[in-house]
């Protein structure tokens, strides 16, 4: 209905005026900081704000809102002397966030307080009723984020997703985080020349190197994806319905769907990953084409039903 | 754009000023920028401004005006309007700013758009490497969890079924969250990114949360330690190169070598699929029924292949 970006810029405002009301003299620079502003939108909405008001709308009637010598001025507004109220999605986005660094070990006696305070003012039973867990991989994801704060060189011990090797490689950690329930560290591997993103849970072991790195300026936004390269295995598999949770936990395209069946397209740099997947659906799933897949089936399917005899 | 906003601080304004509730009318013929407007344009316009207004936070509570609810009147308590003071101190706000720029949920930084409400975002020092996306659909998750807090009931569609739902809780789990409750045939755990047509009830606290209940301890399971049983005990062997990464999911200290474990098993399905994961570099030793279940589904994988 309404553009994202109006009700920001509204909710902005409505944030800006009670700041700037509550104090005796409001600097510019700290509004522009604080509130994320640049100088031509802060005055842009200063200017909207001084043609608002009480019915009538006459001189008497307006707010005035205006910079003088550095500062931001704002008066005759006191319907705003209060910023309003969190949305839940706002109250739940807070209060989870505090809960989550908590979570990950990294709490401070200001965050465990700050938090406490907030469920207070909030949901005052909180503790029992929101739980966030971020995985508990502490240990590994405290040392990367050092090393990656420090811009120290790790040599980690990795057994990769795709290929199921154990690999020794010297890696320039630039960020590490946590989405979809796992963490993730992504950097530069000197091992592969180039950036690459690392299951946490798959690193054996971590040894911070005396050597540093220089961070580059812009690092790319965490985000996790599987790119296809030319030399993926490629195989079509339909998941009938008791397999479709599928689509949710891997990256996979969709060919085609049927009341009965959804088709994708898988591609992994190892027929292995796939080959355990289908084992694992048994007969809710069926390989339609694949036969490096279909030969990596049968060679670990016979080994099980060998050891499982 | 401009228009718009104007024309909501305006409404705002006046609906935080009017000390009885007023009409669409009076709104049209009092605020400025909905003058010279047709009654649909009006109307489409007012629409808006309103949906704008929840969308900010604002309490705004309609009423009929008369016995025959001809007209409404809108409203907006200022006690209700203005955020209460959680009262935090300036370390505080540091370490919350903080928070709030490493977690995001699902795309969207919620937790900074609170901040800001509360007084700013205070600047951080240095580099912060670290970054958390809890995932799922902002606004769904904003409507569980205003249910949660205010006891309202839930209405919503999961896997085809329509489910009523009373919200003890919520929950952040292995990458998604999980909504807690009671429904009419017991205790309930609900994927929320499954949850389709949601609906709050508009009556607050129409149920009692059991006094002592925890989220945790509904959540607090492998996947395939809950299911329809029967519950058995399996002895599972994993090979060294992956008895480090089982001893973890279990929770088990990490082997020298391989790892014999014990397993309490009640979901057969999860746990063969979790075994199956790692190839054949897992052999379950015992139950024999289990193990007969691996051949099963081994030998129904293999019959599927072209």
């Amino acid at each position: 209905m309404t553009s994202t970006r109006t009700v920001s810029r509204l909710s902005r405002i409505l944030a800006l005026i009670p700041y700037v009301l509550e104090r005796e003299s409001v600097e510019v620079d700290d509004v522009l900081d604080r509130f994320g502003y640049s100088h031509e939108q802060l005055t842009r909405d200063l200017n909207t704000v001084f043609v608002c008001g009480l019915p009538g709308y006459g001189p008497g009637d307006l707010m005035e809102a205006y910079i003088d010598d550095e500062e931001v001025v704002i008066d005759a507004a006191d319907y705003f002397v209060r910023a309003p109220r969190l949305t839940p999605t706002e109250a739940l986005g807070l209060l989870a966030a505090g809960m989550t660094v908590i979570g990950m070990g990294e709490s401070t006696p200001a965050l465990e307080s700050a938090v406490r305070k907030l469920s207070k003012a909030i949901i005052p039973e909180a503790s029992s009723a929101l739980v966030v867990d971020v995985l508990d991989e502490s240990d590994n994801v405290g040392v990367l984020r050092e090393a990656a704060a420090d811009q120290a060189v790790a040599r980690i011990t990795y057994r990769s997703i795709g290929k199921e090797k154990t690999t020794i490689r010297d890696v320039e950690p630039w960020a590490v985080f946590t989405t979809l329930g796992r963490w993730y560290m992504m950097g530069y591997c000197r091992l592969v020349e180039d950036q690459r993103t690392f299951r946490v849970d798959r690193i054996r072991d971590i040894e911070v190197l005396e050597e540093t790195f220089a961070r580059p300026k812009n690092v790319p936004d965490p985000g996790v994806g599987y790119t296809a390269s030319e030399d993926d295995v490629v195989c079509v598999i339909d998941l009938f319905t008791k397999a479709r949770w599928v689509l949710e936990y891997y990256p996979v395209e969709v060919v085609r769907e049927s009341s009965r069946s959804t088709r994708i397209r898988f591609s992994a740099p190892d027929p292995e990953l796939p080959a355990r997947l289908l084992l694992r659906l048994g007969e809710n799933a069926r390989l339609v084409r694949g036969n490096e897949v279909a030969a990596r089936v049968r060679e670990i399917g016979a080994n099980l039903l060998d050891s499982h005899q | 754009m401009q228009n718009v906003i104007e024309r909501v601080l305006n409404l705002l304004i006046y609906l935080l000023e009017s000390t009885t509730p007023v009409t669409a009318d009076d709104v049209r013929y009092t605020v400025h920028g909905y003058d010279d407007q047709s009654d649909e344009a009006f109307h489409r316009m007012f629409e808006r401004d309103k949906d704008v207004l929840r969308r900010l936070g604002v309490p705004l509570k309609r009423q009929a005006m008369d016995a025959w609810e001809v007209d409404y009147g809108y409203s907006v308590d200022p006690d209700e309007y203005a955020l209460p003071d959680p009262g935090l101190n300036q370390e505080e706000r540091v370490a919350l700013s903080l928070a709030a720029r490493i977690v995001r949920l699902g795309g969207s930084h919620a937790g900074l758009d609170a901040l800001l409400k509360l007084g700013g975002i205070e600047r951080s020092v240095g580099l912060e490497p670290l970054g958390a996306d809890l995932g799922a659909e902002a606004e769904t998750l904003g409507a569980v969890f205003s249910a949660v807090t205010e006891r309202r009931s839930l209405d919503f569609k999961y896997r085809g079924h329509n489910r009523r739902l009373n919200p003890f809780g919520m929950a952040h789990r292995r990458g998604h969250w999980y909504v807690v409750g009671e429904t009419e045939a017991g205790e309930r755990i609900y994927r929320v990114d499954r949850i389709e047509g949601i609906s709050v009830s508009e009556e607050a606290g129409t149920f009692i949360k059991p006094r002592g209940f925890d989220v945790r301890s509904m959540m607090d399971v492998q996947p395939w330690e809950t299911g329809p049983g029967p519950e058995v005990e399996a002895r599972v062997r994993f090979d060294p190169d992956v008895a480090w990464w089982a001893a973890r999911t279990l929770g088990l200290d990490e082997p020298k070598t391989d790892l014999l474990a014990t397993v309490p098993v009640a979901n057969h399905d999860a746990f063969i699929g979790w075994i199956l994961s790692f190839g054949k570099s897992a052999e379950v030793l015992e139950p024999p029924e289990l193990r007969a279940e691996i051949r099963g589904r081994v030998k129904a994988a293999l019959e599927t292949l072209p």
